[in-house]
Protein backbone atom coordinates (compact mmCIF):
# COMPACT_ATOMS: atom_id res chain seq x y z
CA UNK A 1 0.00 0.00 0.00
CA UNK A 2 1.07 3.36 -1.07
CA UNK A 3 1.85 6.11 2.21
CA UNK A 4 -1.28 8.04 1.67
CA UNK A 5 0.65 11.17 1.31
CA UNK A 6 -2.21 13.55 0.99
CA UNK A 7 -3.79 12.19 4.37
CA UNK A 8 -0.83 12.61 6.13
CA UNK A 9 0.03 16.52 5.05
CA UNK A 10 -3.38 17.25 5.98
CA UNK A 11 -3.08 15.42 9.22
CA UNK A 12 0.34 17.54 9.94
CA UNK A 13 -1.73 20.87 9.09
CA UNK A 14 -4.96 19.71 11.41
CA UNK A 15 -2.37 19.37 14.38
CA UNK A 16 -0.47 22.70 13.38
CA UNK A 17 -3.57 24.33 13.73
CA UNK A 18 -4.61 22.37 17.03
CA UNK A 19 -1.20 23.26 18.34
CA UNK A 20 -1.92 26.88 17.84
CA UNK A 21 -4.99 26.65 19.84
CA UNK A 22 -3.35 24.57 22.40
CA UNK A 23 -0.81 27.67 22.96
CA UNK A 24 -4.00 29.86 23.95
CA UNK A 25 -4.94 27.03 26.31
CA UNK A 26 -1.44 26.84 28.03
CA UNK A 27 -0.34 30.43 28.14
CA UNK A 28 -2.22 31.40 31.04
CA UNK A 29 -0.43 28.11 32.64
CA UNK A 30 2.93 29.01 31.47
CA UNK A 31 2.76 32.24 33.42
CA UNK A 32 0.83 30.83 36.47
CA UNK A 33 2.44 27.68 36.80
CA UNK A 34 6.10 28.20 34.94
CA UNK A 35 6.41 31.70 36.34
CA UNK A 36 4.57 32.34 39.39
CA UNK A 37 4.92 29.09 41.06
CA UNK A 38 1.25 28.49 41.53
CA UNK A 39 -0.07 25.06 40.53
CA UNK A 40 -3.73 26.53 39.12
CA UNK A 41 -5.22 23.70 38.58
CA UNK A 42 -8.28 25.53 37.76
CA UNK A 43 -7.15 27.25 34.60
CA UNK A 44 -9.55 25.36 32.46
CA UNK A 45 -12.47 26.05 34.56
CA UNK A 46 -11.68 29.41 34.00
CA UNK A 47 -11.99 28.45 29.83
CA UNK A 48 -15.07 27.40 30.20
CA UNK A 49 -16.42 29.91 31.67
CA UNK A 50 -14.71 32.26 29.05
CA UNK A 51 -16.87 29.80 26.76
CA UNK A 52 -20.20 30.45 28.26
CA UNK A 53 -19.47 34.11 28.30
CA UNK A 54 -19.11 34.08 25.00
CA UNK A 55 -21.72 31.56 24.49
CA UNK A 56 -24.48 33.95 26.11
CA UNK A 57 -23.85 36.94 24.52
CA UNK A 58 -23.51 34.66 21.32
CA UNK A 59 -27.08 33.40 21.71
CA UNK A 60 -28.52 36.54 23.05
CA UNK A 61 -26.75 39.29 21.18
CA UNK A 62 -25.32 37.97 18.05
CA UNK A 63 -22.30 39.17 19.02
CA UNK A 64 -18.76 37.08 17.93
CA UNK A 65 -17.23 34.89 20.52
CA UNK A 66 -14.03 36.40 19.96
CA UNK A 67 -14.51 40.11 20.21
CA UNK A 68 -16.80 39.14 23.49
CA UNK A 69 -13.69 37.62 24.69
CA UNK A 70 -11.22 40.36 23.94
CA UNK A 71 -13.67 43.03 25.50
CA UNK A 72 -14.25 40.71 28.74
CA UNK A 73 -10.48 39.71 29.12
CA UNK A 74 -10.18 43.37 31.83
CA UNK A 75 -12.77 41.36 33.71
CA UNK A 76 -11.51 38.43 34.26
CA UNK A 77 -7.95 40.38 34.41
CA UNK A 78 -9.22 41.42 37.64
CA UNK A 79 -10.81 38.35 38.76
CA UNK A 80 -7.33 36.92 38.41
CA UNK A 81 -5.72 39.73 40.30
CA UNK A 82 -8.59 39.09 43.21
CA UNK A 83 -8.09 35.27 43.47
CA UNK A 84 -4.46 35.57 43.50
CA UNK A 85 -4.91 38.23 46.72
CA UNK A 86 -7.34 35.42 48.61
CA UNK A 87 -4.52 32.90 47.79
CA UNK A 88 -1.46 34.78 48.52
CA UNK A 89 -3.59 36.13 51.98
CA UNK A 90 -4.79 32.57 52.66
CA UNK A 91 -1.96 30.38 51.79
CA UNK A 92 1.24 32.06 50.22
CA UNK A 93 1.47 34.42 52.91
CA UNK A 94 1.80 31.49 55.77
CA UNK A 95 3.92 29.23 53.37
CA UNK A 96 1.10 26.67 52.99
CA UNK A 97 0.79 26.81 49.49
CA UNK A 98 2.22 23.72 48.27
CA UNK A 99 -0.80 21.42 49.51
CA UNK A 100 -3.20 23.33 50.85
CA UNK A 101 -3.31 26.21 47.73
CA UNK A 102 -3.71 22.55 45.32
CA UNK A 103 -6.49 22.42 47.41
CA UNK A 104 -7.79 25.85 46.65
CA UNK A 105 -7.62 25.55 43.23
CA UNK A 106 -9.59 22.32 43.16
CA UNK A 107 -12.05 23.78 45.02
CA UNK A 108 -12.24 26.65 42.95
CA UNK A 109 -12.42 23.97 39.84
CA UNK A 110 -15.40 21.77 41.03
CA UNK A 111 -17.46 24.53 42.21
CA UNK A 112 -17.20 26.42 39.24
CA UNK A 113 -18.20 23.63 37.44
CA UNK A 114 -20.97 23.06 39.66
CA UNK A 115 -22.28 25.99 39.61
CA UNK A 116 -22.01 26.30 35.22
CA UNK A 117 -24.05 22.56 35.76
CA UNK A 118 -27.30 24.38 37.71
CA UNK A 119 -27.28 27.31 35.73
CA UNK A 120 -26.57 25.77 32.19
CA UNK A 121 -27.22 21.90 32.95
CA UNK A 122 -24.94 19.33 31.24
CA UNK A 123 -26.19 19.90 27.42
CA UNK A 124 -23.70 21.01 24.82
CA UNK A 125 -23.86 24.68 23.44
CA UNK A 126 -22.11 26.10 20.61
CA UNK A 127 -21.85 29.10 18.99
CA UNK A 128 -22.60 31.05 15.92
CA UNK A 129 -20.14 32.63 13.50
CA UNK A 130 -19.35 33.32 10.00
CA UNK A 131 -16.34 31.38 10.16
CA UNK A 132 -17.73 28.35 12.08
CA UNK A 133 -18.38 25.94 8.66
CA UNK A 134 -16.58 27.03 5.79
CA UNK A 135 -12.98 25.38 4.61
CA UNK A 136 -10.90 27.25 2.40
CA UNK A 137 -9.19 24.51 -0.25
CA UNK A 138 -5.61 24.61 -2.00
CA UNK A 139 -5.47 21.91 -3.90
CA UNK A 140 -5.79 18.74 -1.28
CA UNK A 141 -5.02 20.83 1.38
CA UNK A 142 -8.32 21.57 3.78
CA UNK A 143 -7.97 24.43 6.05
CA UNK A 144 -11.70 24.63 7.71
CA UNK A 145 -11.89 28.29 9.49
CA UNK A 146 -13.07 26.89 12.58
CA UNK A 147 -9.77 26.07 13.18
CA UNK A 148 -7.94 28.87 11.10
CA UNK A 149 -9.21 31.34 13.18
CA UNK A 150 -9.00 30.47 16.78
CA UNK A 151 -5.29 29.29 15.62
CA UNK A 152 -4.59 32.74 14.43
CA UNK A 153 -5.79 34.73 17.35
CA UNK A 154 -4.05 32.04 19.89
CA UNK A 155 -0.83 33.34 17.85
CA UNK A 156 -1.28 36.70 18.48
CA UNK A 157 -3.04 36.41 22.12
CA UNK A 158 0.54 35.00 22.09
CA UNK A 159 2.75 36.98 20.45
CA UNK A 160 1.21 40.00 22.28
CA UNK A 161 2.03 38.23 25.84
CA UNK A 162 5.78 37.14 24.71
CA UNK A 163 6.48 41.26 23.94
CA UNK A 164 4.99 42.28 27.57
CA UNK A 165 7.13 39.70 29.32
CA UNK A 166 10.37 40.68 27.57
CA UNK A 167 10.34 44.27 26.74
CA UNK A 168 8.83 45.59 29.62
CA UNK A 169 9.78 46.25 33.11
CA UNK A 170 6.79 44.46 34.67
CA UNK A 171 7.21 41.55 32.20
CA UNK A 172 10.30 41.24 33.49
CA UNK A 173 9.84 41.38 36.77
CA UNK A 174 7.49 38.35 36.57
CA UNK A 175 9.95 36.50 34.98
CA UNK A 176 12.07 37.06 38.15
CA UNK A 177 9.81 37.03 40.68
CA UNK A 178 10.26 32.88 41.49
CA UNK A 179 13.98 33.61 41.42
CA UNK A 180 14.27 35.56 43.97
CA UNK A 181 11.59 37.79 45.88
CA UNK A 182 13.83 39.37 48.06
CA UNK A 183 16.40 40.53 45.45
CA UNK A 184 13.28 42.37 43.72
CA UNK A 185 12.41 44.25 46.38
CA UNK A 186 15.96 45.57 46.26
CA UNK A 187 15.02 46.49 42.34
CA UNK A 188 12.23 48.24 43.84
CA UNK A 189 9.78 46.16 42.90
CA UNK A 190 6.60 44.59 45.01
CA UNK A 191 7.09 40.75 44.69
CA UNK A 192 3.04 40.55 45.54
CA UNK A 193 2.54 43.06 42.65
CA UNK A 194 4.57 41.63 40.06
CA UNK A 195 2.27 38.43 40.97
CA UNK A 196 -0.98 39.46 41.27
CA UNK A 197 -0.57 41.23 38.31
CA UNK A 198 0.92 38.14 36.22
CA UNK A 199 -2.10 36.18 37.78
CA UNK A 200 -4.32 38.42 36.53
CA UNK A 201 -3.12 38.20 33.00
CA UNK A 202 -2.85 34.48 33.09
CA UNK A 203 -6.74 34.21 33.86
CA UNK A 204 -7.82 36.99 31.22
CA UNK A 205 -5.84 35.04 28.61
CA UNK A 206 -8.71 32.25 29.43
CA UNK A 207 -11.41 34.14 28.69
CA UNK A 208 -9.94 34.40 25.31
CA UNK A 209 -8.92 30.78 25.05
CA UNK A 210 -12.23 29.88 26.43
CA UNK A 211 -13.89 31.91 23.32
CA UNK A 212 -11.33 30.18 20.70
CA UNK A 213 -12.50 26.58 22.33
CA UNK A 214 -16.19 26.82 22.09
CA UNK A 215 -15.46 28.23 18.48
CA UNK A 216 -13.86 24.75 17.79
CA UNK A 217 -16.12 22.78 19.49
CA UNK A 218 -19.27 22.49 21.17
CA UNK A 219 -18.66 22.92 24.96
CA UNK A 220 -20.14 21.53 28.12
CA UNK A 221 -19.09 22.08 31.93
CA UNK A 222 -16.65 19.28 32.57
CA UNK A 223 -15.34 19.99 29.10
CA UNK A 224 -12.31 21.94 31.09
CA UNK A 225 -11.29 18.38 32.78
CA UNK A 226 -10.21 17.01 29.00
CA UNK A 227 -7.25 19.62 29.63
CA UNK A 228 -6.08 19.62 32.58
CA UNK A 229 -3.57 16.83 31.72
CA UNK A 230 -2.59 18.51 28.38
CA UNK A 231 -2.12 21.97 29.23
CA UNK A 232 0.51 20.79 32.41
CA UNK A 233 2.26 18.61 30.20
CA UNK A 234 2.38 21.48 26.97
CA UNK A 235 3.62 23.28 29.72
CA UNK A 236 6.31 21.30 31.54
CA UNK A 237 7.41 19.94 27.85
CA UNK A 238 8.14 23.16 26.36
CA UNK A 239 10.23 24.16 29.66
CA UNK A 240 8.72 26.02 32.80
CA UNK A 241 8.89 29.78 32.58
CA UNK A 242 9.63 29.87 28.87
CA UNK A 243 6.46 30.92 26.15
CA UNK A 244 8.61 30.59 23.30
CA UNK A 245 9.18 26.88 24.89
CA UNK A 246 4.94 26.28 25.54
CA UNK A 247 4.72 27.54 21.92
CA UNK A 248 6.69 25.02 20.29
CA UNK A 249 5.75 22.02 22.47
CA UNK A 250 1.84 23.12 21.82
CA UNK A 251 2.81 22.57 18.56
CA UNK A 252 4.48 19.42 18.44
CA UNK A 253 1.82 17.87 20.76
CA UNK A 254 -0.81 19.34 18.67
CA UNK A 255 0.66 17.22 15.36
CA UNK A 256 1.63 14.29 17.12
CA UNK A 257 -1.77 14.25 18.44
CA UNK A 258 -3.04 14.68 15.14
CA UNK A 259 -1.25 12.04 12.84
CA UNK A 260 -1.88 9.58 15.86
CA UNK A 261 -5.94 10.50 15.42
CA UNK A 262 -5.74 9.92 11.53
CA UNK A 263 -3.47 6.66 11.25
CA UNK A 264 -4.26 5.11 14.67
CA UNK A 265 -7.30 6.46 15.93
CA UNK A 266 -8.04 9.21 18.34
CA UNK A 267 -7.91 6.96 21.35
CA UNK A 268 -4.39 6.65 20.97
CA UNK A 269 -3.69 10.54 20.69
CA UNK A 270 -3.14 11.02 24.50
CA UNK A 271 -1.16 8.17 24.71
CA UNK A 272 1.16 9.12 22.54
CA UNK A 273 1.44 12.72 23.15
CA UNK A 274 2.38 11.73 26.83
CA UNK A 275 4.85 9.19 25.28
CA UNK A 276 6.45 12.22 24.03
CA UNK A 277 6.18 13.86 27.07
CA UNK A 278 8.03 11.26 29.14
CA UNK A 279 10.48 10.48 26.16
CA UNK A 280 11.40 14.69 25.74
CA UNK A 281 11.65 14.69 30.04
CA UNK A 282 13.91 11.54 30.23
CA UNK A 283 16.40 13.37 27.74
CA UNK A 284 15.73 16.68 28.49
CA UNK A 285 14.42 17.64 31.95
CA UNK A 286 14.26 20.88 31.77
CA UNK A 287 11.93 20.75 28.95
CA UNK A 288 12.44 22.22 25.03
CA UNK A 289 13.59 25.70 26.17
CA UNK A 290 14.00 25.32 29.88
CA UNK A 291 16.38 27.40 31.24
CA UNK B 1 23.58 68.18 45.49
CA UNK B 2 24.89 65.20 47.22
CA UNK B 3 23.32 62.59 49.57
CA UNK B 4 24.27 61.01 53.12
CA UNK B 5 23.12 58.57 55.56
CA UNK B 6 23.01 58.97 59.38
CA UNK B 7 22.33 56.37 61.73
CA UNK B 8 21.56 57.09 65.67
CA UNK B 9 21.57 54.39 68.34
CA UNK B 10 20.31 51.65 66.58
CA UNK B 11 19.46 48.71 67.76
CA UNK B 12 18.84 45.55 66.21
CA UNK B 13 17.68 41.42 67.25
CA UNK B 14 16.56 37.89 65.82
CA UNK B 15 13.94 36.98 67.93
CA UNK B 16 15.88 37.17 71.05
CA UNK B 17 19.83 36.96 69.84
CA UNK B 18 20.78 40.60 69.70
CA UNK B 19 22.99 41.42 66.88
CA UNK B 20 23.14 45.37 66.60
CA UNK B 21 23.26 47.48 69.85
CA UNK B 22 23.42 50.81 70.14
CA UNK B 23 25.52 51.38 66.54
CA UNK B 24 25.51 55.29 65.40
CA UNK B 25 27.46 55.65 62.57
CA UNK B 26 26.92 58.67 59.55
CA UNK B 27 28.07 58.31 55.79
CA UNK B 28 28.66 61.95 54.65
CA UNK B 29 28.07 63.27 50.76
CA UNK B 30 30.45 62.04 49.12
CA UNK B 31 32.26 59.88 51.34
CA UNK B 32 33.31 56.34 50.85
CA UNK B 33 32.98 54.60 54.85
CA UNK B 34 34.28 51.13 55.59
CA UNK B 35 32.14 49.12 57.53
CA UNK B 36 34.52 46.47 58.94
CA UNK B 37 33.99 43.27 60.66
CA UNK B 38 34.79 39.49 60.92
CA UNK B 39 32.37 37.35 59.82
CA UNK B 40 28.76 37.52 62.80
CA UNK B 41 29.50 40.89 64.37
CA UNK B 42 26.55 41.99 62.89
CA UNK B 43 27.42 44.10 59.35
CA UNK B 44 25.39 42.44 57.31
CA UNK B 45 22.24 42.91 59.82
CA UNK B 46 23.34 46.69 59.85
CA UNK B 47 23.10 47.05 56.14
CA UNK B 48 19.36 45.41 55.88
CA UNK B 49 18.27 47.35 58.96
CA UNK B 50 19.12 50.61 56.23
CA UNK B 51 16.91 48.97 53.33
CA UNK B 52 14.17 47.87 55.72
CA UNK B 53 14.60 44.31 55.03
CA UNK B 54 15.41 44.01 59.04
CA UNK B 55 13.16 46.41 61.96
CA UNK B 56 15.01 48.15 63.98
CA UNK B 57 14.39 47.73 67.33
CA UNK B 58 15.08 51.36 68.36
CA UNK B 59 17.08 53.81 66.85
CA UNK B 60 16.67 56.22 63.94
CA UNK B 61 18.01 55.70 60.23
CA UNK B 62 17.73 59.38 58.55
CA UNK B 63 19.08 59.63 54.61
CA UNK B 64 19.55 62.65 53.01
CA UNK B 65 19.20 62.40 49.25
CA UNK B 66 19.85 65.63 47.58
CA UNK B 67 18.71 67.88 50.15
CA UNK B 68 15.82 65.56 51.15
CA UNK B 69 15.52 64.31 54.83
CA UNK B 70 14.04 60.96 54.65
CA UNK B 71 13.17 58.39 57.63
CA UNK B 72 13.97 54.99 56.99
CA UNK B 73 12.59 53.19 59.42
CA UNK B 74 9.60 51.64 58.56
CA UNK B 75 9.59 51.98 55.30
CA UNK B 76 10.25 48.67 52.82
CA UNK B 77 12.81 48.01 50.72
CA UNK B 78 11.03 48.80 47.46
CA UNK B 79 9.90 52.19 48.89
CA UNK B 80 13.98 52.98 50.01
CA UNK B 81 14.96 51.72 46.55
CA UNK B 82 12.87 53.90 45.30
CA UNK B 83 14.76 57.00 47.17
CA UNK B 84 17.95 56.06 45.46
CA UNK B 85 19.63 53.80 47.90
CA UNK B 86 20.77 50.78 46.29
CA UNK B 87 22.27 47.08 47.45
CA UNK B 88 24.44 45.13 46.23
CA UNK B 89 23.74 42.07 48.77
CA UNK B 90 26.10 39.77 50.27
CA UNK B 91 26.20 36.81 47.97
CA UNK B 92 24.95 38.92 45.15
CA UNK B 93 21.15 37.84 44.89
CA UNK B 94 21.52 37.84 40.66
CA UNK B 95 18.39 36.40 39.11
CA UNK B 96 20.32 33.02 38.32
CA UNK B 97 17.54 32.07 35.44
CA UNK B 98 17.85 35.54 33.52
CA UNK B 99 20.62 36.68 31.08
CA UNK B 100 23.33 39.24 31.91
CA UNK B 101 21.03 41.95 30.35
CA UNK B 102 17.78 40.67 31.93
CA UNK B 103 19.37 41.41 35.55
CA UNK B 104 20.96 44.99 34.42
CA UNK B 105 17.55 45.92 32.59
CA UNK B 106 15.71 44.91 35.66
CA UNK B 107 18.50 46.83 37.94
CA UNK B 108 16.42 49.99 36.11
CA UNK B 109 13.11 49.14 37.53
CA UNK B 110 12.50 52.00 39.64
CA UNK B 111 11.19 55.27 37.39
CA UNK B 112 14.18 57.65 38.11
CA UNK B 113 16.42 54.68 36.30
CA UNK B 114 14.35 54.57 33.48
CA UNK B 115 15.27 57.42 31.93
CA UNK B 116 19.18 56.68 32.40
CA UNK B 117 18.82 53.11 30.62
CA UNK B 118 21.12 53.92 27.87
CA UNK B 119 23.66 55.96 29.26
CA UNK B 120 23.93 54.07 32.89
CA UNK B 121 23.92 50.80 30.31
CA UNK B 122 26.86 51.81 28.39
CA UNK B 123 28.95 52.84 31.37
CA UNK B 124 28.45 49.40 32.56
CA UNK B 125 29.42 48.00 29.31
CA UNK B 126 32.48 50.43 29.68
CA UNK B 127 33.80 49.47 32.82
CA UNK B 128 32.80 46.25 32.72
CA UNK B 129 33.87 44.76 29.08
CA UNK B 130 33.01 41.33 29.97
CA UNK B 131 29.46 41.88 30.55
CA UNK B 132 29.02 43.50 27.57
CA UNK B 133 30.36 40.04 25.53
CA UNK B 134 27.93 38.23 28.13
CA UNK B 135 25.18 39.95 27.68
CA UNK B 136 23.11 37.12 26.63
CA UNK B 137 24.26 34.06 28.87
CA UNK B 138 22.71 33.49 31.88
CA UNK B 139 23.79 35.05 35.13
CA UNK B 140 23.95 31.70 37.28
CA UNK B 141 26.21 30.52 35.13
CA UNK B 142 28.85 32.90 35.20
CA UNK B 143 32.24 32.95 37.54
CA UNK B 144 31.88 34.03 41.03
CA UNK B 145 33.83 37.22 39.33
CA UNK B 146 31.75 38.21 36.84
CA UNK B 147 29.07 37.81 39.04
CA UNK B 148 30.00 40.36 41.07
CA UNK B 149 30.62 42.97 38.23
CA UNK B 150 27.08 42.24 37.40
CA UNK B 151 25.48 42.43 41.02
CA UNK B 152 28.14 45.88 40.86
CA UNK B 153 26.38 46.78 37.63
CA UNK B 154 22.42 46.13 38.04
CA UNK B 155 23.04 48.17 41.55
CA UNK B 156 24.62 51.22 39.11
CA UNK B 157 21.48 50.72 36.57
CA UNK B 158 19.12 51.68 39.34
CA UNK B 159 21.03 55.14 39.19
CA UNK B 160 21.23 55.55 43.48
CA UNK B 161 22.97 58.61 45.22
CA UNK B 162 24.13 56.32 47.80
CA UNK B 163 25.70 52.63 47.11
CA UNK B 164 25.87 49.78 49.84
CA UNK B 165 28.15 47.44 48.99
CA UNK B 166 27.58 44.13 51.46
CA UNK B 167 30.78 41.67 51.79
CA UNK B 168 31.86 42.19 47.87
CA UNK B 169 34.82 40.15 48.40
CA UNK B 170 33.21 36.71 49.46
CA UNK B 171 33.96 33.98 47.77
CA UNK B 172 36.32 35.48 45.15
CA UNK B 173 40.26 35.02 44.24
CA UNK B 174 42.05 37.98 45.74
CA UNK B 175 42.97 39.23 42.46
CA UNK B 176 39.10 39.43 41.76
CA UNK B 177 38.84 41.04 44.69
CA UNK B 178 41.28 44.32 44.33
CA UNK B 179 39.25 44.70 40.76
CA UNK B 180 35.78 44.49 42.63
CA UNK B 181 37.00 47.25 45.20
CA UNK B 182 38.67 49.15 41.97
CA UNK B 183 35.51 48.85 40.11
CA UNK B 184 33.57 50.45 43.17
CA UNK B 185 35.61 53.39 43.45
CA UNK B 186 35.55 53.93 39.91
CA UNK B 187 31.49 53.56 40.18
CA UNK B 188 31.85 56.25 43.25
CA UNK B 189 33.67 58.23 41.39
CA UNK B 190 31.60 58.40 38.16
CA UNK B 191 28.46 59.19 39.84
CA UNK B 192 29.79 61.09 42.79
CA UNK B 193 27.59 58.18 45.10
CA UNK B 194 28.43 57.85 48.64
CA UNK B 195 29.69 54.70 49.56
CA UNK B 196 29.03 52.52 52.55
CA UNK B 197 30.77 49.02 52.07
CA UNK B 198 30.84 45.89 54.64
CA UNK B 199 33.87 44.23 54.35
CA UNK B 200 36.47 41.89 55.78
CA UNK B 201 39.34 41.91 53.73
CA UNK B 202 40.63 44.98 55.89
CA UNK B 203 43.61 45.66 53.70
CA UNK B 204 41.34 45.66 50.51
CA UNK B 205 38.34 47.59 51.71
CA UNK B 206 40.87 50.39 53.66
CA UNK B 207 42.84 51.26 49.88
CA UNK B 208 39.16 52.95 49.24
CA UNK B 209 38.21 53.87 52.02
CA UNK B 210 37.85 57.63 53.71
CA UNK B 211 37.17 56.37 57.21
CA UNK B 212 35.79 53.51 58.56
CA UNK B 213 33.84 52.00 61.64
CA UNK B 214 35.29 48.51 63.67
CA UNK B 215 32.14 46.70 64.46
CA UNK B 216 32.76 43.97 66.94
CA UNK B 217 29.69 41.49 68.68
CA UNK B 218 27.24 44.49 67.36
CA UNK B 219 29.06 47.24 68.56
CA UNK B 220 31.24 49.74 67.06
CA UNK B 221 34.29 49.28 68.53
CA UNK B 222 36.45 51.94 66.47
CA UNK B 223 35.83 55.08 64.61
CA UNK B 224 39.07 55.59 62.12
CA UNK B 225 38.37 58.94 61.07
CA UNK B 226 41.09 58.40 58.26
CA UNK B 227 42.81 55.31 56.97
CA UNK B 228 45.28 56.22 58.29
CA UNK B 229 43.94 55.94 62.01
CA UNK B 230 42.65 52.66 60.78
CA UNK B 231 45.56 51.26 60.00
CA UNK B 232 47.56 52.28 63.03
CA UNK B 233 44.93 51.40 65.30
CA UNK B 234 45.70 48.92 68.07
CA UNK B 235 42.35 46.64 67.92
CA UNK B 236 42.26 46.65 64.14
CA UNK B 237 45.90 45.42 63.88
CA UNK B 238 44.72 42.41 66.62
CA UNK B 239 41.40 41.49 64.37
CA UNK B 240 43.07 41.55 61.13
CA UNK B 241 47.14 41.07 61.45
CA UNK B 242 46.97 38.88 64.79
CA UNK B 243 49.52 41.44 66.15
Amino acid sequence: MDFPVELFINAVIAGLLLGGFYAAVTSGISISFGMLDIVNIAHPAFIIVGSYIAYIFNISLGMDPIIVSVVMAPAFYVLGMMVYQIYYLSFEKRGQESLRGLAFFFGVLFVTEVVLILVYGVDYRYVEAVYIGPTLKFGFIDLPLRMLVPCISALVLFAALHLFITRTFTGRAVMAVSQDQGALQLMAADPVRIKRIAFGLSIATAAVAGALLIVIQPIEPSVGREFIGRVFAICVLGGLGSLPGTLIASILLGVVESITATFYGPSWAPAVAFGFLLLTLAFRPSGLLGR
Amino acid sequence: MASSIAIENVHAAYGAVRVIEDVSLRVDAGETVALLGTNGNGKSTLMKCIMGIVRPQAGRIVADIDGQKHDLVGKTPEQIVDLGIALVPEGRRLFPKLTVEENLLLGAFRKTARAQIKANMDFCFEAFPRLAERKSQLAGSMSGGEQQMLALGRALMQAPRILLVDEPSVGLAPLLVARTIDAIKQLKEHYQLTVLMAEQNFTQAVRIADRGYVIVHGKIAFEGRSADELNNNDLVRQLYMGM
